[in-house]
């Protein structure tokens, strides 16, 4: 009975699945790990790591409502992170933090075009850039240090930027929440979000109805690649120095989160903030690891475990909310 | 002739014959030597047993981005478990290993109807991280016995003069060849990546078919890492990293389109050489092999937007 | 009627899919204040050429004049744009999408505030209520539900009273019956009558032959991606109309030659 309520609830708000996981995990973790997990000090790392990780997954949740995907994330946050550091040490922070984005849209811009322009499938574009911009940070970081000096860590925008904390918490951490809000506001009460939906909703029907789906799916990996240089950004911040591995694998916890946060594979339905809480369901665990000495190679096993968990609950969760 | 350029392989043909052309005008290296000639063909029949199981599953219109880990983790667990069980022993249980993470993600693919990619991205973190767990990080090698055992050196040693990888991806090549064009299973397969309704509706069981291709992909790259430790005995974590991405450039420059019910054998196995000879040829020319990684993902998309427009010219729907 | 310029005028249309020959010179005119039935068996290129002049696909070769002006860019906006409205047989809703929304993808109102354009929902949901409730959905269905959980009935009511709201010169109809009872489909079919009578270019895509003889002014018969005939409905009977269909068109040429 209480659960034929919950029906049309779930059918609306495919996020309520990885809240009841998220809450039901924080009780664990906390209750489990005496007290390491569960501290001020431990949350607001954890609270860091969502913050990079959620803005890189609201990207990928862009693209993957318009029924594409986005795996070059991870390169193009090692590449944002690249770009501002280079330059932090040189100009104002605030200036090399545009730069790195500018570096970020144009990564999706040139994923945009391609998967566009050829009609090639995304997966294999952004596969391949992937590593094209993999290997590209590697050749840099080989070459050239990437840091910024100690003496050059301060100032209000390498504070605001990731490199320091307000209230106790990391600047990153107010970053994703303005993005978030300037997204979701986007996605259900802009056109440019009715139309991103329709166009992963039913490419076709959208094109009918005279919506330019190539610039709508141009736009959402545009925005993808903004937002993973974003998050590059903030973590440079915050660590002060990079290498070419920088935002490894980072891709796939960005897939995984949205997956876990509700948002459908083939388009159409999008879960900002659902996204957000699955990065925080991988962080948490993330850190739960850590903090009760598993070894850390047990995370990628998990990592891969709970994609496909993920997937599949998300999945069964649906078709029992659509059943009648 | 123009029959010759419908067939699935014939851009990788071209392929070939161009870049042999260009290698030999531009030799940097000294391209046509034995050694260099040698080296080549032994990667490259690595590789084309991987991207020969990818073309299979790409035919069914599903991906499988976990060979590169399944082909890392069939070779650590052959060179883990030797020690107790032999070398054909722990041959048996590495291919069964890799059987079993094939079926595994065929299984969520098909019974739990989730995307492939999803599925094979979770196989590819899985797998890669069972061999962390299980290795500790740590370095294997075969002890001197297993190395003089007759299995290993049929695996991996030189037979008649010639690579034993060579001879075995020709014998598997042929099987695998006469598996998908003379067989019902094949033209089975063809059409569950063509039109999985339209194959259901003449009652071939598509799930069944999309099972046994995972399976074969598996079973190829587990078989490829195995082969490779027979001849480099000695192993890393970081086994077959990035190889799911050649693997698939290697079957898109094959001829193989991402749109499901079209491929070749053949072709995989030519898209492997080329892949396989531009990595030697930057090697050879001295770039850092980071460039490496970035070449591949150039080649990867190239050659499917290379593919895509062979195809729709040709008036396939694709 | 017919004696002032065509509103829609096609010449010598072809259109290429890869190897397959879809659209094969096709010419044809149609005039504002006409209600004209477009027939032939399925393959015959009747969805394809209203995809044209609907914008979703560009012509390979050939001319698209509409109101005397040649249409050089080929857009769905561009079509709707301009008073073109179609109810397109498979496509036209997304399914993820609320029935508000729908209604209006792609020319959604907006409320400008700083400059930045946010959806007016007031009037999305107000107005769209108004059409569905117009065009006989159930009381229990509300603008906001999703199109997921509609009928067929009801997806193509959505449909038709979209392209009503919309259209000023032009309806497309791609089988606007399908999928509707008996008393739905006399409504449909009434109002095509009516729209025509409001001095709209009404199109009318069918299998019915006998219903198409009844609404229709003209009838343009396709077969294998070419226009096979274009005859007035006064001229012939129903059953003549069926054996011109069976023929592909060759008896209208012997009557036109006699």
């Amino acid at each position: 009975m209480t659960l034929s309520i919950a029906k049309p609830l779930i059918r609306r708000h495919a996020e309520i699945g990885i809240f009841l996981i998220g809450a039901i995990l924080v009780v664990i973790f906390a209750s489990t790990s005496d007290g390491k997990w569960a501290n001020l000090y431990n949350i607001g790392t954890i609270l860091q790591v969502t913050a990079t990780l959620g803005l890189m997954s609201l990207g990928v949740a862009l693209v993957i409502g318009t029924g594409e995907i986005d795996i070059s994330v991870g390169s193009t946050f090692g590449m944002g992170a690249l770009a501002y550091l280079w330059l932090a040490a040189h100009v104002d922070p605030s200036l090399a933090a545009v730069a790195a984005v500018a570096v970020g849209a144009a990564i999706g811009l040139i994923n945009g075009l391609l998967v566009t322009r050829t009609g090639t499938p995304s997966l294999i574009i952004t596969l391949g850039t992937l590593m094209i911009f993999r290997g590209i940070a590697i050749a840099l970081t080989e070459g050239f240090s990437f840091s910024v000096p100690y003496a050059a860590r301060k100032g209000w925008a390498y504070f605001g930027l990731g490199g320091g904390e307000f209230l106790g918490f990391n600047t990153a951490l107010y970053w994703l929440i303005i993005v978030l809000v300037i997204l979701m506001v986007m996605l259900k009460a802009m056109p440019f979000g009715n139309r991103l939906l329709a166009v992963g909703g039913s490419a076709e029907s959208a094109h009918s109805r005279g919506v330019r789906v190539s610039r709508i799916k141009l736009s959402a990996f545009v925005l993808c690649g903004v937002l993973a240089a974003f998050a590059g950004t903030l973590e440079a911040g915050k660590l002060g120095f990079a290498d070419g591995s920088m935002g490894r694998l980072m891709e796939l916890q960005a897939i995984a989160s949205c997956v876990l946060g509700g948002c459908l594979l083939a388009g159409g339905r999008v879960s900002l903030i659902g996204a957000l809480m699955g990065a925080f369901v991988l962080s948490s665990i993330q850190s739960y690891l850590v903090v009760t000495g598993v070894r850390p190679q047990w995370f990628i096993l998990i990592l891969g475990l709970i994609v496909v968990i993920a997937a599949y609950g998300d999945r069964s969760l649906r078709q029992w909310a659509l059943r009648k | 002739m123009k029959q010759l350029v419908r067939s699935q392989g014939f851009g990788a043909i071209i392929g070939v014959v161009a870049m042999l052309v260009v290698f030999t005008l531009i030799d940097f290296s000294g391209w046509w030597t034995n050694q260099t000639v040698a080296n080549v063909s032994q990667f490259t029949a690595i590789l084309a047993f991987v991207a020969m199981g990818q073309a299979l599953v790409i035919m069914t219109k599903e991906i499988d981005l976990s060979v590169g880990s399944v082909y890392g983790l069939a070779g650590v667990a052959f060179i883990t478990l030797e020690p107790a069980l032999g070398v054909p022993g722990s041959f048996v249980l590495a291919l069964a290993i890799a059987a079993l993470v094939g079926f595994l993600q065929a299984i969520a693919v098909v019974k739990g109807e989730l995307p492939s990619m999803i599925v094979t991205l979770g196989g590819l973190f899985a797998a890669r991280g069972i061999i962390y767990v299980w290795t500790g990080g740590s370095v294997h090698n075969f002890s001197p016995a297993a190395r003089s055992h007759p299995m290993t050196r049929l695996l991996g040693g030189e037979l008649f003069g010639i690579d034993a990888a060579i001879l075995w991806l020709i014998t598997v090549a042929a099987i695998l060849g006469l598996l998908l064009w003379a067989t019902p299973f094949g033209n089975r397969l063809l059409a569950t990546g063509g039109s999985r309704e339209s194959a259901e509706s003449r009652g071939v069981r598509t799930d069944r078919i999309k099972i046994a291709a995972f399976i074969l992909c598996s079973l190829l790259a587990g078989f490829a890492g195995i082969l490779t430790l027979c001849n480099q005995p000695q192993t890393h974590v970081t086994l077959g990293e990035n190889m799911e991405l050649e693997a698939i450039a290697a079957a898109v420059i094959g001829g193989c389109l991402l749109t499901g019910g079209r491929g070749s054998i053949l072709g995989a196995i030519l898209g492997a050489l080329i892949v396989v000879s531009f990595r030697y040829e930057l090697i050879a020319l001295g770039a850092p092999s980071s460039w490496y990684i970035t070449f591949i993902g150039a080649v990867l998309i190239v050659a499917v937007i290379f593919n895509q427009k062979l195809a729709r010219f040709l008036g396939h729907s694709a | 009627m017919t004696n002032t310029h065509p509103l829609i005028q096609v010449k010598n249309l072809d259109l290429h899919f890869g190897a397959f020959h879809a659209l094969k010179n096709v010419s044809v005119d149609f005039h504002a204040g006409e209600l004209i039935g477009l027939v032939g068996d399925n393959g015959a290129g009747k969805t394809t050429l209203i995809r044209v002049l609907c914008g979703i696909y560009a012509p390979s070769s050939g001319e698209v004049f509409f109101d005397g002006k040649k249409i050089e860019k080929f857009h769905p906006k561009l079509a709707i744009d301009q008073g073109i409205e179609t109810i397109q047989q498979s496509v036209g809703l997304c399914d993820n999408l609320s029935i508000a929304r729908n209604f209006y993808l792609g020319r959604e109102p907006v409320k400008r505030i700083l400059g930045i354009p946010f959806l007016d929902f007031a009037k999305m949901r107000e107005k769209s209520t108004r059409v569905i409730r117009q065009f006989g959905l159930r009381d229990n269905v509300s603008a906001d539900d999703e199109v997921e959980r509609l009928s067929g009935g009801e997806r193509q009511s959505v449909k038709i009273g979209r392209a009503v709201e919309f259209m000023n010169r032009v309806v497309i109809m791609d089988e606007p019956t399908n999928h509707l009872s008996v008393r739905e489909r006399e409504h449909v079919n009434e109002l095509a009558v009516q729209l025509k009578e409001q001095g709209l270019l009404v199109i009318y895509i069918t299998h019915d032959i006998f219903q198409v003889h009844k609404l229709a002014d003209r009838v343009v018969i396709m077969e294998n991606g070419a226009k096979v005939a274009d005859a007035s409905t006064d001229a012939m009977t129903a059953e003549e109309l069926e054996e011109v269909i069976r023929q592909g068109g060759r008896l209208v040429e012997k009557r036109e030659a006699v």
